[in-house]
């Protein structure tokens, strides 16, 4: 494995697809520190619909215990690859495999499983889905459990309702439940704060935290950036069924060098904002409001520019940044990277 | 796998029984499907007796005093049942009336006036050549005999009336042609032709005849063909809604995370298995209860229970697992509405040539029937129960193929089920469902 640290070249800010794509497949943003065994394992795993590739020629080590974040647009192939670790669907090649063995159908006990969409019979009472789904999985104090669960996320008196009288948040919750019970070493989330006031998204996070500390594994997809930022230790992007990021969220910032320049200027400074994508070595200017954000052509100083910049107007305050995360994920898969006819839908399929 | 396909299947069973749905239909089902056999129960022991004025409209001048004396003879032999002396038809009083050759269709409108306000039941027309019937007067209605009446397509009253009206007119035929009054009932003598069962001998050796009951004859298949329909119709008919709605609600995706799809199927047919027998056993239980009230304890036919239990676990195996491979391939409910037709198809189209097939029930047709697995438990049940029964053979060769069957669709059920189960949108083509059947 190569450490970001050996990397000679330094990375373009205006990367393509296909460039990112290359980088990672030599191994340049792989890196583990202290990398204990792999929960999860994916070879070359490649799933195909028809005539999409969903997922393309997949690689991914996930270690034990960890918090993994999938991250990517809408169609990329996050569900899928869930999916295949899961056992619901089975790759047309490659291999998975969970905790050192390759899965073969449904890996029964060892993965508890969230899906994107909420599916639950809405008929049954809270307590009879959840102790149904905790003997499913073959829970042998499954009672006890639900209980603790249910007190723990405050479903306590919803236990003996109907799962089509709660609320959606609730719903979330409920099948948040039934996905983590009889504590499966791996528990894979799709999308699980969707949907969720923050007092939900807040308490879903510290049970999150709470497995892991127990030493579960973790594979969450999100959209939200920031949640990505600050609960996964590593981040995974998949875009357009390949994979193009893959490493811990502080390596990941290093591939993207300090290419941001975030400043505010003086109220009676008329000129803020106007022109400032004319000055030599900016890319990109973008108004957050009190504070303006330039980011920095490929190879361009960041001294010339911010000397520029004074010369234009009054700063008040400025600094030099690393993207984050969401900006990252812009940059591979924002509109610039669009290519219709690569972004069919997997419609069949997510 | 046993214990999660068990745990699939209670869990399907007691959310299929434990619904108020589940409850009416029990009530609802033997009505809607037993309404016109109970119908004519109740009709037979609550006959409609309300007295009937009829006019008689002849044109023979001479035919209908002695047409309403043998009417009114018949009514007076009839009007009330031998054993209880409870009045079991009603009492008709006759007007007669002169035709009026210049303007019969006139008469005839002003008579069917009366009939429509309710002064007449009906009116009994004798033509000019009922008295000396030609080949002609025998296609034509107003030159022989007709009758008008607001009964509906199968009012009793002109095959009722056709025995004496004939009788009289016999009588004056006879008369005319000088034979003796008193040889006038010998002449006239009617046998009836009586249907037999089969001679056979009994455990003693005795040879023995009995009377065909027709009623047993046809209540008893025709019953069983349709205690059977409606089972599988209770059972199979909600079954792909059901599917298709927890597709599209996203169930299945969580379930088969800790279950296969193999074993998802299994428990959804080992369920809907449990749902027919029990809707099958309140039946079962209720039918004796019902025909001994009815009297009518002998017409259960009691050996044939087990093929009755055979035959609806297949057909409820074959089906459910088809609701589960079309359900799965729905992509919308208007879909599941679509392809429920389909399901039910095995069991309905029995259903509507039951009465060519009980007609005939050693035909070919209905042989043929019996022995094409799909067919096989109503149409095999309904032959064995009528009279005479089957060959000892073709039961048993149409149970082995729908055992064949039974497995072979299953299997190519589970096949389409393991791949459609988690695509959404637009449903898939029949030919895809082939393709996936074929290569999984």
């Amino acid at each position: 494995m190569i450490s970001l640290s050996d990397r000679a070249t330094p990375l373009p800010l205006q990367c393509s697809i296909d460039w990112v794509c290359k980088y990672v497949s030599n191994g340049f943003c792989r890196v583990r520190a202290g990398a204990s065994m792999n929960a999860i394992q994916l070879r070359n795993v490649t799933k195909v619909f028809g005539s999409v590739a969903a997922v393309s020629d997949l690689s991914l080590s996930i270690p034990e215990g960890s918090i993994y974040g999938f991250i990517g647009p809408n169609g990329s192939g996050k569900t899928t690859t869930m999916r295949m670790i899961v056992g619901i669907l089975h790759p047309d090649g490659g291999s998975i495999q969970l905790m050192g063995k390759e899965v073969k159908g449904v890996p029964i006990g060892r993965i508890g499983y969230l899906p994107e969409e909420r599916g639950l019979y809405r008929k049954m009472r809270l307590r009879a889905l959840l102790e149904f789904h905790g003997s499913l999985r073959g829970g042998l104090n499954v009672s006890a459990e639900v209980t603790e669960w249910l007190q723990r996320l405050g479903l306590a008196e919803w236990a003996d309702k109907p799962v089509e009288a709660l609320s959606k948040g609730m719903s979330q919750k409920a099948q948040f439940i039934a996905a983590v019970l009889c504590r499966p070493p791996i528990v894979i989330l799709d999308e699980p704060f969707s949907g969720l006031d923050p007092v939900a998204a807040e308490s879903l996070r510290e049970a999150i935290l709470e497995l892991r500390q127990r030493g579960t594994t973790v594979v969450l997809s999100t959209h939200d950036m920031p949640t990505a930022e600050a609960m996964c230790e590593f981040i995974f992007m998949i875009f357009r069924g390949k994979k193009v990021l893959d490493g811990s969220l502080a390596d990941i910032q290093e591939l993207y060098s300090s290419d941001i320049i975030r400043f505010s200027i003086s109220n009676d400074s008329s000129r803020a904002g106007h022109d400032l994508g004319e000055v030599p070595g900016v890319e990109q200017v973008r108004d957050l409001g009190r504070v303006q954000e330039l980011r920095l052509a490929h190879g361009s100083d960041p001294q010339l520019v911010l000397r520029e910049l004074v010369s234009r107007t009054q700063l008040i305050s400025f600094a030099l940044a690393k993207p984050s995360l969401h900006d990252i994920f812009l940059r591979i898969a924002g509109p610039a990277s669009a290519d219709p006819s690569e972004t069919k839908s997997e419609s069949n399929v997510a | 796998m046993l214990h999660k396909v068990l745990l699939i299947a209670r869990r399907d069973y007691l959310a299929a029984i434990q619904t108020k749905a589940f409850l009416i239909a029990l009530v609802i089902a033997p009505i809607l499907f037993g309404g016109g056999v109970f119908t004519s129960v109740i009709t037979k022991k609550r006959p409609d007796i309300r007295p009937r004025l009829v006019a008689v409209l002849d044109h023979t001048g001479v035919a209908a005093a002695p047409v309403v004396e043998s009417i009114e003879r018949l009514n007076k032999m009839e009007l009330h049942d031998p054993e209880t002396g409870r009045q079991v038809m009603p009492e008709y009083s006759f007007e007669t009336i002169t035709a009026d050759s210049a303007d019969p269709d006139g008469q005839r409108l002003e008579l069917s006036q009366r009939v429509r306000s309710g002064g007449l039941f009906g009116f009994l027309e004798i033509g000019p050549g009922a008295l000396h019937p030609t080949l002609a007067v025998r296609g034509d209605p107003a030159a022989g005999l007709a009758w008008y009446a607001n009964e509906g397509a199968f009012g009793e009253t002109a095959n009722w009336l056709d025995g004496p009206v004939n009788d009289a007119l016999r009588r004056i035929r006879l008369s005319e042609l000088g034979v003796d009054k008193s040889r006038f009932n010998q002449v006239l003598a009617n046998l009836s032709v009586y249907r037999m069962d089969l001679v056979s001998r009994d455990k003693t050796g005795q040879v023995r005849m009995a009377q065909r009951n027709n009623l047993e004859a046809t209540a008893v298949p025709i019953g069983m063909a349709l205690l059977l329909t409606m089972v599988v119709m209770m059972t199979s008919g909600p079954m792909l809604p059901a599917i298709a709605q927890d597709k599209m609600q996203r169930v299945h995706e969580m379930l088969l995370a800790s279950a296969t799809p193999s074993e998802l199927i299994c428990g959804k047919v080992l369920a809907a298995i449990g749902q027919s027998l029990t809707t099958a056993a309140v039946y079962l239980v209720g039918a004796p209860l019902a025909l001994k009230a009815l009297d009518m304890s002998n017409l259960l036919p009691v050996h044939l229970l087990p093929w009755f239990i055979v035959y609806l676990i297949s057909e409820i195996t074959i089906l459910s697992a088809m609701a589960a491979a079309l359900g799965s391939a729905c992509g919308s409910p208007q879909d599941a509405q679509s392809l429920n037709i389909v399901l039910i198809a095995p069991v309905v189209v029995p259903l509507i040539m039951l009465s060519q097939l009980i007609q005939r029930p050693s035909g070919a047709l209905a042989t043929g029937m019996s022995l094409f697995p799909l067919f096989t438990p109503v149409v095999m049940l309904m032959r064995q129960a009528a009279p005479g029964g089957v060959p000892v053979w073709q039961p048993w060769a149409a149970l082995g193929g729908v055992i064949v069957a039974t497995v072979g669709i299953v299997w190519l059920a589970a096949r389409i089920f393991r791949v459609v189960i988690l695509m959404q949108g637009k449903a898939p083509k029949l030919s895809e469902l082939v393709r996936w059947a074929v290569q999984g």
